[in-house]
């Protein structure tokens, strides 16, 4: 058998396995060491199974990731979700529909501390679904907003998608945060826009909310400062080049439990709590990471990623029509496979073709952390409006589905408007030094 | 067998807080590594500790996030099968998924006893990196008992 009948043997048993519910990082880890011990040696397999292992759980640019997430517990368990909600709606709770704005602003502003979606739409659903049930929002609007909102935790950094993305690929974390910002601040346009021109058509939806004097409103900014603060903090040191991503980590993570202690947001329940999911959620894509870089020897092995480059060279396709192959594999992917996973499992084969035609690697990452978005909020898998079932018990998942819809649309449109305009993502990594 | 399952479970859990604090060393030493930059004192080493606590941090998670089934899979389509045949998927899957652990373990540790016999060690602190191999050692053969121990309830599930 040859290496590359081996290699595309390889890569259907690994699509057949994950879907019996086997731990996608096993299954990686699995197949790739089979197949490695096949085309090489099972001696040499074994060598690099457990070199692999050490080689991705002690690597340095890696400990980002439970740094990140740790910061993202914090800030999670110390409330501050609540508190930017509460600065948000105090100031545009009275518009038509403002409560789901004001949710989408404060999605945005935790997703700017928070590496990820499940989480946010966590954090957020629990904060502000009891406020738009208490002005009569419609539950398709308040969930909808929450699960779309949500996802805004990997495109706006920090992002764990970004991060592994970045270390698959070899590029910079800090360019990839930096690129990512512009286009979330449009996607949050985006999202108010659809809730505005929904609202109009169905003022139903989300009724005006009581005005709330100035003094209160200028009370409630204290909220917003120290996320801010935090916020500009840590891109402006990556963005200077100050310090690694891995260090922004951790003084992320440092900052959000001094201000969790001085606020006296953070009790030790909460500590103890976001410590247990850190560990949890760290090595849950670890595993992933790691099962992938086994996976990658084997694909390189059996030159698969190489032919297939060579073959779309071959065949002569405009560059863009690849590029609209490649998300669509996305898109149809996204919507039955985590993201994370997803691209995991994908990189090394689009990667090298992405390349070869000449896109760039930085805009390619915001471009399939933008489709998986939408991936994480399509039916049947769309695990952000699980999360927010999960959050709102009394609401059925086809009412969620169906109060995402104008948040797909707005999402379509960012997508094609990065498409159209490749320079916005790559406007900021362009000025860092 | 249900109290080993128990014991099982502690040991994980009390695993999984070492790699708590070692997330939280991680944390510790290189925000104190980034203050003293400023005054011109780094920490000698700071990133290979912190990549070698690393390995802490993830691998002594790994048995407590297997036990409490938080690593991702994708669900739809066993959520469609009868009952029956979802317990003996997932007892085909732990058995193999132990085995691969029990390999990583083996494999794991031969290749900590080469580290020792190489007396390899990092390059500027010159820490010996073994332990850490070991850890990982430690943390898979942790995993695959508890993913074992998962195979056999999910037996007697198939059984009754």
């Amino acid at each position: 058998m040859s290496p590359t009948l081996t290699g595309l043997i390889g890569i259907a048993a690994l699509f057949i396995l994950i879907f019996l519910r086997i731990p996608v990082g096993f299954v990686m880890a699995g197949v790739g060491f089979l197949g490695f011990g096949y085309i090489v040696s099972f001696d040499a397999s074994m060598n690099m199974i457990a070199k692999d292992l050490f080689s991705v759980f002690g690597s340095y640019s890696l400990t980002v990731i439970p740094l990140f997430v740790l910061m993202g517990q914090l800030a999670y368990h110390s409330g501050i979700s609540k508190r930017l909600f509460n600065a948000a709606y105090k100031f545009i709770g009275h518009w038509p529909g403002g409560l789901a704005i004001a949710t989408v602003g404060a999605c945005a502003a935790f997703a700017a501390i928070c590496g990820s979606t499940n989480a946010t739409a966590a954090t957020m659903g629990a904060a502000t679904l009891p406020e738009m049930k208490r002005y009569n929002y419609k539950p398709e609007l308040a969930t909808g907003v929450v699960a779309a909102g949500g996802s805004l935790g990997i495109l706006i950094p920090p992002s764990v998608i970004f991060i592994v993305y970045g270390i698959l690929t070899e590029q910079s974390i800090g360019r990839l945060f930096m690129a990512g910002l512009l286009p979330g601040l449009i996607l949050v346009l985006l999202f108010i826009l659809a809730i505005v021109i929904w609202t109009r058509m169905r003022p139903e939806l989300g009724p005006k909310g009581p005005k709330v004097p100035l003094r209160e409103k200028l009370a409630s900014l204290s909220g917003l400062i120290e996320t801010l603060l935090l916020f500009v903090l840590i891109m402006g040191g990556l963005f200077w080049g100050f310090f690694t991503p891995t260090e922004a980590g951790a003084i992320g993570a440092f900052g959000t439990l001094l201000l969790g202690l001085a606020g006296r947001n953070l009790t030790m329940k909460g500590f103890i709590a976001s410590l247990a999911e850190t560990t949890r959620i760290s090595c849950m894509i670890l595993v992933i990471v790691a099962g992938a870089t086994i996976f990658g020897h084997f694909l390189a092995v059996s030159r698969i990623p190489f032919d297939i480059a060579r073959g779309v060279s071959e065949i002569q396709l405009p560059r863009y029509a690849v590029m609209l192959i490649i998300i669509m594999v996305y898109l149809i992917g996204g919507c039955i496979i985590d993201s994370l996973a997803l691209i995991m499992l994908t990189i090394p084969i689009f990667y090298p073709v992405v390349l070869l035609l000449g896109y760039d690697p930085i805009w390619f990452g915001v471009i399939i952390v933008l489709v998986t978005q939408i991936g994480v909020i399509t039916p049947p898998v769309g695990i952000n409006v699980y999360v927010v079932s999960g959050v709102a018990r009394d609401v059925p998942l086809d009412v969620i589905f169906k109060g995402v819809l104008p948040f797909l649309a707005a999402l379509i449109a960012g997508t094609l408007l990065l498409i159209a305009f490749p320079q916005i993502p790559l406007l900021l990594p362009g000025l860092m030094g | 067998m249900l109290r080993l399952k128990k014991q099982l479970d502690n040991l994980s859990n009390a695993f999984n807080w070492l790699a708590a604090g070692a997330i939280l060393i991680m944390m510790a030493l290189t925000c104190a590594d980034v203050v003293l930059r400023l005054f011109r004192h780094p920490i000698p080493g700071t990133y290979e500790i912190v990549g070698l606590m690393g390995t802490v941090g993830v691998s002594f998670a790994l048995a407590y996030t297997t036990a409490k089934k938080g690593h991702i899979m994708v669900e739809f389509l066993t959520n469609m099968m009868p009952k029956k045949t979802q317990c003996i998927v997932a007892a085909a899957s732990e058995f193999f998924s132990a085995l691969l652990f029990g390999i990583i373990a083996w494999q794991s540790t031969l290749y900590a006893l080469d580290l020792i016999h190489t007396s390899e060690v990092s390059l500027t602190v010159e820490i010996p990196v073994y332990p850490f191999v070991l850890s990982i050692a430690i943390g898979c053969f942790l995993t695959g008992l508890v993913l074992a121990t998962d195979f056999y309830t999910s037996l007697k599930r198939i059984i009754t």
